[in-house]
């Protein structure tokens, strides 16, 4: 099904929207840094390389068909600053299965940011999207990511070890994914937002 | 790797390239419902068989990264096709291969696989010097995850409802095993020494 939400989204102290022109330095600020890096595929990005990201997300606002990709800025509600980006993408329509992506600025990690903005994308993808699962993969060295996602109540569904090569070492990676009806429960039992 | 090593024998089997009369031999199994998932294509019908078994009589050597090594498992007594074991060099910079497998129902319970599987793990890392072997199997099918943990693969991956197969939610396991956790078992496979590569 496509979707085009509106935005921005809500969360209780952030938003969620699509990226502008205007969002390259802020970008900048946390892709060009190596500590941020360090688990993604992509190297540090230099400005000119986050004007270019900014300007291919202009358009990932929503849903047309499979593969599609939605990022989204998180910006606080209070000062109107961009903290971290998260993404959806769609990664099967028959089976309606989806996969989570998360980048936050170290600056603004540790207040609940990521989780906050995770659970209203969460909300987004079972409820607007109709997804049946969504799943997220890290390094397994890649401690904050994956308690995120314990979190979130994402269940731990592979632990791969060597199974390939990695930014010049081997490779060891976990998946964790969540049911729709696992989403519900979650959401009954605690309120992130 | 351009080595063909075919056949080889272990105790009680041969395994050897298939063969065009091999057709009906691999229907009985092939198109069984429980053999559907993990084939290496979908060989629902014994029209699909014949050219399943053309494809796989040219899988004989691993060359290049996407090979497949193709063997039929005969039974040494009686010569008879009870299945066959698909070994993938999927990728080679991390020296990653899969293997397939699939038995006939009646000749399964009997050690076959077993025997089979380990000489087919002693050629992947000992003759083609693979890093990480994976297996995956259906979530539901029990026989494959304790034969999988019999010799000694960890289970890596737990996918549930990830995707449908044939109309219902799907759940499938991985199993994997690195060369330095591979006990080679000397007994249950011995190159002869007309195999042996220096
Ligand atoms: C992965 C990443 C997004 C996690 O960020 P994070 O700040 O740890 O996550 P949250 O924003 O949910 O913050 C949770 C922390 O804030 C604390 N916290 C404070 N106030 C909170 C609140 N109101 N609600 C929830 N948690 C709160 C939590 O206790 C937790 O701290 P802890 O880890 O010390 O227990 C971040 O580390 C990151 O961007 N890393 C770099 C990029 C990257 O590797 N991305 C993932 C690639 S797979």
């Amino acid at each position: 099904m496509a979707l085009y939400p509106a935005y921005p989204l809500m969360t209780s102290r952030l938003f969620l929207r699509p990226f502008t022109r205007g969002d390259v330095d802020a970008v900048h600020s946390y892709r060009g840094r190596d500590d941020v890096a360090r688990y993604l595929y992509d190297a540090p990005l230099s400005r000119d390389e986050c004007a270019l990201a900014v300007q291919r997300r202009v358009s990932q606002t929503g849903f047309a068909e499979e593969g599609d990709r939605l990022v989204l800025a998180v910006e606080t509600q209070a000062d109107a600053t961009v903290v971290g980006e998260l993404s959806l993408i769609w990664r099967s329509a028959e089976a309606r299965q989806g996969e989570l992506g998360w980048i936050f600025h170290p600056d603004h990690q540790g207040r609940g940011y990521a989780t906050e903005a995770t659970s209203r994308l969460l909300d987004l993808a079972f409820h607007d999207l109709d997804l049946h699962r969504v799943y997220a993969r890290c390094d397994a060295r890649n401690m904050p990511s994956w308690r995120l996602m314990e979190r979130l109540g994402m269940r731990r569904e592979a632990h791969f070890r060597e199974h390939g090569l990695f930014k010049g070492g081997w490779d060891e990676e976990f998946y964790y994914a969540i049911l729709r009806r696992e989403w519900g429960a979650m959401r009954q039992s605690t309120r992130h937002s | 790797m351009t080595l063909s090593l075919l056949p080889f024998e272990t105790d009680r089997l041969r395994l050897r390239a298939f063969e065009r009369g091999d057709v009906d031999a691999v229907a009985s199994y092939h198109t069984l419902p429980a053999s559907q998932r993990y084939g290496v294509r979908h060989v629902r019908y014994p029209s699909d068989v014949a050219e399943a078994v053309g494809i796989m009589r040219t899988q004989v050597a691993l060359q290049r990264p996407g090979d497949v090594l193709a063997m039929a498992l005969e039974r040494k007594g009686d010569g008879r096709l009870i299945g066959q074991v698909l070994l993938q060099w999927s990728d080679a910079t991390a020296g990653q291969a899969e293997v397939r497998f699939l038995i006939h129902p009646a000749f399964s319970g009997q050690g076959y696989l077993t025997e089979a599987l380990s000489a087919v793990f002693d050629l992947a890392f000992t003759q083609f010097r693979i890093h990480r072997l994976m297996v995956r199997c259906d979530g539901r099918s029990h026989h494959s995850a304790k034969l999988m943990q019999k010799l000694g693969l960890r289970l890596e991956a737990h996918y549930r409802e990830h995707a449908l197969f044939q109309g219902e939610w799907d759940e499938e396991l991985h199993f994997a095993i690195l060369d330095r956790e591979w006990r080679p078992n000397a007994k249950i496979f011995e190159l002869s020494p007309r195999n042996r590569v220096a």
